[in-house]
């Protein structure tokens, strides 16, 4: 059977998420306490992590085109972890921001689409686990994507805004061991948002029309994960370098909805590399 | 590690895995609704964007006769999977064509598909050479598109060939300064084939002292033939801080009017000052969309329909105040019988107000 870019795409795409949820439940058991790379912030302490990112990305907005678009992608993620006060059921809080651009094009290159597309999700994190071999973080979770697509092709509906607010959880995994001597840490971050306010014009209305008559409500559509699928999966590897920490990862995105008559599907996939920040919090910051 | 918070946290990874997957196929059950690139994948596609998108099919059921599952047998029956693209193209054209709308074109490397018959079937109403001898050498440009200058008989003449671009408000107060000592104003759009509505009625809103309710419109908010949304109005305010013309205006009109001109028509035919002359126009009275083919041919389609004051369709044009065709004598002559017509009405006006 021939194997085609866009099948290996549906094939990651389907497989990923359910394979990463398993990894997330059985490794505990599989790894070993090894030498020290990475750990959890204090309190008052922070862990940043800035990453640039590139991969690819697709799109298929059917109040745009009926078609998948795809191409290269580029981008940078920011991931931060703070410890919060013991005596909190949630002891840990986690901000992720990732902002990327791609240009896309469709199967038979007869059109092009700009994607912007950026996002924040916050969480707080109570620690299900947490040992010298592993930490488990779970928590609720605020979710904001927002971007826009342009169809360069439609003179008349050229752009649409995609994304949602919502709540979710997120999962966040660390699993510490070594390698070669050398201390190294694997960690998977999921982010799902179960309900909120997603972005979608109401089935045929131009936006011109909903700005001219102020009817931007019909914008906004409730949903659950059963008309609006959405996930963020991060696997990364953090490495030492030289009394650094260096992370490399990739990240998942997808949003899959069915929100005000059109549906979409709109992702990336992006391998990050970034540097890894420990600072304490400064006196007046308490 | 505690075993027991580790048990706790596989059933809840499992439960969620549960929940996602139940979430992720119920969701793409819709999302995944994409036509194979084949002839018959095409047709299908084209077919149905149009049935669950196109505004005007119970109109044009009314008016022409036009039965959309009826025109899917019809050409589904020349689809074959070996048919060349050019081919498809061909009957793909010819099955949207079947709408009569300026409005629904199939764009490919091949060609731009239309049926313009809404305009090629009528008399044209316009000839060029004698709108330039009324223009003359020293007409004013004042814009892309907008030229005018003052006629011997002391009656503004402004030509609008396309709204595709706006006229500048400075522009404006400029041509109404040049114009100040006129006793009317002529505004020839024959043949302009539209452009951007926000173009037109910047230009319409030089025109009136108060708020007018000028047309309605609403959107297709589902994709049943019958799924619209409510009606909302569409109100034209005067320029602020711009000069306003409230001389008599007569707006010469023909079959070549479409799309935002058929608005602009629409528009100023609710003003108190302004008479329309010539020809019903155009029509294209629905706000277009684009969408795609599985083969990346872009078909575009009328989504949102547009109605006059009294709430009636435009899609077929805007009657005219005054019904006029050019007269052959009158060209044979070198005389635009519009333009001679509109004098003669606004120096009738003058006469008697």
């Amino acid at each position: 059977m021939k194997i085609t870019s866009k099948r290996l795409m549906t094939v990651s795409s389907r497989c990923f998420k359910p394979l990463l949820l398993l990894l997330l439940a059985v490794l505990p058991l599989r790894v070993s306490a090894q030498r020290i790379v990475w750990s959890l912030p204090q309190y008052n302490e922070t862990v940043r992590v800035g990453a640039v990112a590139v991969g690819n990305a697709f799109a298929r907005d059917t109040y745009l085109a009926a078609s998948r678009y795809g191409g290269w992608t580029v981008g940078f993620e920011i991931d931060s972890w703070t410890g919060l006060k013991p005596d909190r059921l949630f002891k840990y809080g986690r901000v992720h921001s990732s902002l990327i651009f791609s240009p896309m094009k469709n199967r038979n290159n007869g059109g092009s689409t700009l994607e912007l597309m950026g996002s924040n999700h916050w969480a707080y994190l109570w620690p299900a686990v947490e040992c010298d071999k592993c930490d488990l973080l779970i928590g609720p979770a605020a979710l904001l994507e927002m971007g826009v697509l342009y169809n360069r092709q439609n003179s008349n509906n050229p752009a649409s805004m995609e994304g949602y607010f919502g709540a979710g959880f997120c999962v966040d995994n660390t699993f510490r061991f070594s390698l070669f001597k050398y201390g190294m840490a694997l960690q998977a971050t999921l982010y799902v948002p179960l309900a909120g306010v997603g972005f979608a014009p109401d089935y045929d209305i131009p936006y011109w029309l909903m700005y001219r008559y102020g009817s931007y409500g019909k914008l906004l559509h409730l949903f659950t994960p059963f008309n609006n699928t959405a996930v963020t999966q991060q696997v990364a590897l953090v490495l030492p370098l030289r009394g650094d920490r260096l992370r490399i990862g990739y990240t998942f995105d997808y949003t899959g909805n069915s929100l005000g008559g059109h549906s979409r599907n709109i992702g990336s996939n992006l391998f990050t590399i970034g540097y890894i920040l420990r600072y304490q919090a400064k006196e007046w910051d308490r | 590690m505690n075993g027991k918070y580790l048990h706790r946290v596989r059933v809840l990874a499992v439960s969620l895995l549960t929940l996602l997957a139940v979430a992720c196929s119920w969701n793409e059950k819709g999302a995944n609704r994409e036509y194979t690139n084949t002839p018959q994948g095409n047709f299908m596609a084209l077919w149905t964007i149009m049935d669950e998108h196109y505004c005007y099919f119970d109109l044009k059921k009314e008016m022409l006769g036009v039965d959309w599952d009826e025109v899917k047998t019809k050409y589904g029956e020349s689809i074959s999977d070996k048919m060349s693209d050019r081919a498809l193209f061909e009957v793909l054209c010819n099955m949207i064509g079947e709408l009569r709308d300026g409005h629904v074109n199939l764009s490919s490397a091949y060609d731009y598909g239309r049926n313009w018959s809404w305009k090629t079937d009528y008399p044209v109403n316009l000839s060029k050479d004698l709108r330039d001898k009324y223009l003359d050498k020293d007409y004013v440009i004042a814009g892309e598109g907008y030229f005018y200058r003052v006629l011997e008989n002391n009656i503004g003449y402004l030509v609008v060939e396309s709204f595709g671009k706006s006229i500048s408000a400075s522009r404006i107060n400029v041509m109404f300064n040049n114009m100040a000592l006129c006793n009317g104003l002529i505004i020839d759009i024959r043949d302009n084939g539209g452009g951007s509505m926000v173009a037109s009625e910047f230009l319409a809103s030089h025109f009136t002292e108060k708020t007018v309710t000028v047309s309605y419109a609403c959107y297709k908010n589902g994709p049943g033939h019958n799924d619209f949304s409510k009606l909302y109005k569409n109100e034209l305010s005067p320029a602020k801080e711009d000069l306003r013309w409230i001389k008599p205006v007569v707006v010469l009109v023909n079959r070549g009017c479409f799309s935002s001109a058929n608005d602009f028509a629409c528009t100023m035919k609710a003003l108190e000052n302004v008479t329309l002359l010539g020809d019903t126009t155009g029509g294209g009275g629905g706000l277009p969309m684009s969408s795609e083919l599985p083969n990346g041919w872009v078909v575009r389609f009328s989504s949102a329909p547009f109605f006059d004051a009294d709430g009636n369709h435009v899609e077929f044009g805007v009657a005219p105040d005054i019904r006029l065709d050019m007269k052959e004598s009158d060209v044979r002559a070198g005389k635009d019988t519009y333009i001679e017509a509109a004098c003669e009405f606004i120096n009738d006006k003058l006469v008697n107000p």
